[in-house]
């Protein structure tokens, strides 16, 4: 088998604004043809990776190599990487063509070479359509994809995604989702930066959780679920009404997590649909009726909830 | 690269068409705003308002009434009733732009006329002196003698009886040529004037106006456009170029590169508004303009790019940019002419781009002055530019990090 050589790799990264470090010792890499989803909570350093990713932020330890170059002290390195910021970054009095015109010349794609890339680019976002609409008459989801549009007229190896289906439907997301599936096909290497758990379970080839700055897994989605769960199934139950002090003690007898502040409550147990028939005689016979009980198996929210724990833990 | 965000700040402007309007028709039409109201002030067509009553009621007096209320020079009317308390009660209400008493005779020693000035209109004042003065000399000569002839008698000793039969000829003489309307032949003259307009008289504060309206909206305009830099900052579409190889000096560049074109294009509309309706030789002086205007477009340019570069936040470069735009107007002589501020503020204003454009298109437009005097002025807002450009390119790199 031909071992793929990594287009980006950080060994060790560290990112310190004065005494505090926001970014520890961090080890990442990503080959072509791969989809990565680098997960964590609000302040966990993700954005400050990122701008490390992209040569606009010095590393104070460690090392990040675009193709083997340092993108901070050699930025010519960077023509190999997109980036898809979270906001709708285009000018929204122009068009699409004349968008990715712009966005082309001023990734040095020039002449007729641009008019060609501009037509690719549109094909692989599916947005040829609406070339001729300017950005602020397209909907959502058409605009996230000319805003990836945008990041890949130069045909960069690695493209950097920023929250890329944040306020978008579900059928938006779908096709958001279906033109990174697609340039994952064409070998650029995708590094999704998300809140969206759901997307990079069901998108990335491995996701990495990053904790206060520390990277603390990593791994292929469902092999992290399956070490993390083992055999355990969720079990979700949705109360029709307000639990009352002696119902969620009940629950929480049950061995039920409430889930926020709604009537949501859930647990992890490997006994799967036998459990969910023991809760719904109890709570039955407690005269407690749910108007749900679902089955499924863990997704990435409970491994997420389990690093946060972790980190309330800590 | 360059001409990519180029052709985006054009794209921006043509499809906005309430801010092309602003870009191009505003300035023109406050250029004739401003051209009218201080062209008209310029105190060649002031016809001052004048109140007058004769109180003294002597025929000298009633001559110098009737000549002050025929002069083509003022607007004067006689108060009714005839008293100097009507007088105060016209100029205190705005009526009039000044009073006039005549509470003695014209030829009396001390003070026979009586003033009522109002400060908030000073200049009426001299010019109400001046008029008075003129109507003594032109209608009244035969006063203004025999007065001379009574100041210089304590100094001379008394006439003769030959030197006063000769003076009491003049004095009936003159007497009877004013009443029929002979203005004095021999007359000496105090002044003579010379108008270097030669024709065209309100060409020059035009030409003024036409520098200082220009160098305002140049600025002015810039600034709008150069917000473009936060809003692409904001929007994230630095964060995709920053990510680039190529950086953030295409974009300064690019943007550079449209405000020269845009200033360029806004000095000639309004240039040619004032070729068209006041003839200033703008096409007779085409190539020292063209430069003037160019390096004051690059002065506008490259200080708008730079302050709103130094900028966090588009109110933060608003209040900034607004607050240096009224100022450096004021100062450089883009509201008042120059001449008409304090010598301290004067000198201030050689600090500001203003007072070097208007400088150089008045020198152009209206002195014919050689091409070598205007390098100062060139060089001063050429400078500027650059130094802007450079603070805006050294933030915006500053903005990788």
């Amino acid at each position: 088998m031909i071992e793929v050589k990594p287009i980006l790799n950080l060994r060790g990264a560290e990112v310190s604004y004065g005494s505090r470090m926001v970014v520890r010792g961090v080890d990442l890499s990503l080959s072509p043809g791969e989809i990565y989803a680098l997960l964590g909570p609000n302040g966990a350093g993700k954005s400050t990776l990122v701008q490390a990713i992209c040569g606009r932020l010095k590393l104070t330890g460690g090392k990040v190599s675009l193709d083997d170059k340092d993108p901070w002290s050699t930025p010519s390195c960077r023509r190999l990487l997109g980036l898809v910021p979270q906001e709708i970054a285009l000018y929204d009095h122009m068009t699409v063509r004349e968008n990715l015109e712009v966005f082309g010349r001023l990734s040095g794609v020039k002449g007729p070479a641009l008019q060609a890339a501009v037509s690719t680019a549109m094909g692989l976002t599916r947005v040829v359509d609406r070339e001729h609409v300017p950005i602020r008459h397209l909907s959502g989801g058409y605009q996230r994809r000319v805003n990836i549009a945008a990041a890949i007229l130069h045909q960069p190896r690695l493209l950097i995604l920023d929250e890329p289906t944040v306020g978008v439907d579900l059928d938006a997301r779908e096709a958001v989702d279906a033109v990174i599936r697609d340039l994952r096909d064409t070998g650029v290497a995708v590094l999704i930066v998300t809140h969206d758990l759901e997307q990079a379970d069901g998108l990335a080839d491995r996701v990495g959780f990053l904790r206060e700055g520390k990277k603390v897994m990593e791994g292929p989605p469902r092999t992290l679920i399956k070490e993390a769960f083992g055999e355990d199934m969720e079990i979700l139950v949705q109360l029709s009404e307000e639990a009352g002090v002696d119902d969620e003690a009940l629950m929480l007898s049950a061995g039920l997590q409430r889930r926020g502040r709604t009537q949501l409550w859930s647990m992890l147990d490997a006994g799967g649909y036998a459990t969910a028939g023991r809760i719904d005689s109890l709570l039955r016979q407690a005269g407690l009726a749910p108007r749900e009980i679902r089955v499924r198996e863990p997704s990435l929210q409970n491994l997420f909830s389990l690093v946060a724990d972790w980190r309330r833990a800590a | 690269m360059i001409l990519a965000m180029f052709r985006v700040m054009l794209l921006a402007m043509l499809r906005d068409r309430g801010a092309m309007a602003m870009t191009f028709l505003l300035p023109p039409l406050v250029f004739v705003i401003f051209a009218t109201v201080f062209a008209g002030a310029s105190g060649d067509d002031v016809r001052l308002k004048l109140a007058i009553v004769d109180v003294a009621r002597t025929p000298a007096s009633g001559r110098l009434e009737a000549a002050l209320l025929a002069d083509q020079n003022l607007r004067a009317v006689r108060v009714s009733p005839a008293t100097a308390d009507q007088v105060r009660k016209r100029v205190r209400a705005g009526k009039s732009d000044a009073g006039l008493v005549i509470q003695a005779d014209p030829g009396a020693a001390e003070a026979p006329f009586l003033i009522i000035s109002d400060p908030t209109r000073a200049i009426a004042l001299p010019l109400t002196q001046g008029r008075v003065q003129a109507a003594m000399a032109r209608h009244l000569p035969d006063v203004m003698l025999a007065k001379t002839l009574d100041q210089a008698a304590p100094v001379v000793g008394p006439l003769s009886l030959r030197q006063q039969s000769r003076a009491t000829a003049a004095l009936t003489g003159l007497r009877e040529d004013a009443l029929a309307g002979k203005v004095p032949a021999d007359q000496p003259q105090t002044f003579k004037v010379e108008d270097i307009s030669q024709t065209h008289k309100g060409r020059g504060t035009i030409a003024y106006y036409a520098g200082a309206v220009t160098i305002l909206f140049a600025l002015f305009s810039a600034m709008n456009a150069a917000m473009s830099l936060i809003e692409e900052r904001q929007a994230g579409v630095s964060d995709r170029i920053l990510a680039g190889a190529s950086g953030m000096g295409p974009v300064v560049n690019g943007k550079f590169l449209f405000l020269l074109l845009q200033g360029c294009l806004q000095a000639a509309s309004i240039f040619l508004v004032a070729q068209i309706f006041y003839g200033v030789p703008v096409q007779a002086h085409f190539v020292p303009w063209l430069i003037t205007s160019l390096t004051a477009a690059i002065c506008a340019g490259g200080l708008a790019l730079g302050v709103v570069a130094l900028s966090r936040t588009r109110e933060q470069a608003q209040m900034f940019s607004t607050f240096l735009i009224l100022v450096l107007a004021a100062v450089g002589g883009s509201m008042v002419p120059r001449f008409l501020m304090p010598p301290w503020l004067q000198s201030l204003g050689w600090f500001t781009p203003h007072a070097w454009a208007i400088e150089a298109y008045h020198s152009i437009l209206w002195r014919d002055a050689p091409l070598t005097s205007l390098y100062p002025a060139w060089g001063v807002l050429t400078g500027i530019g650059l130094g802007g450009l450079l603070i805006a390119h050294i933030s915006t790199r500053l903005l990788r990090r």
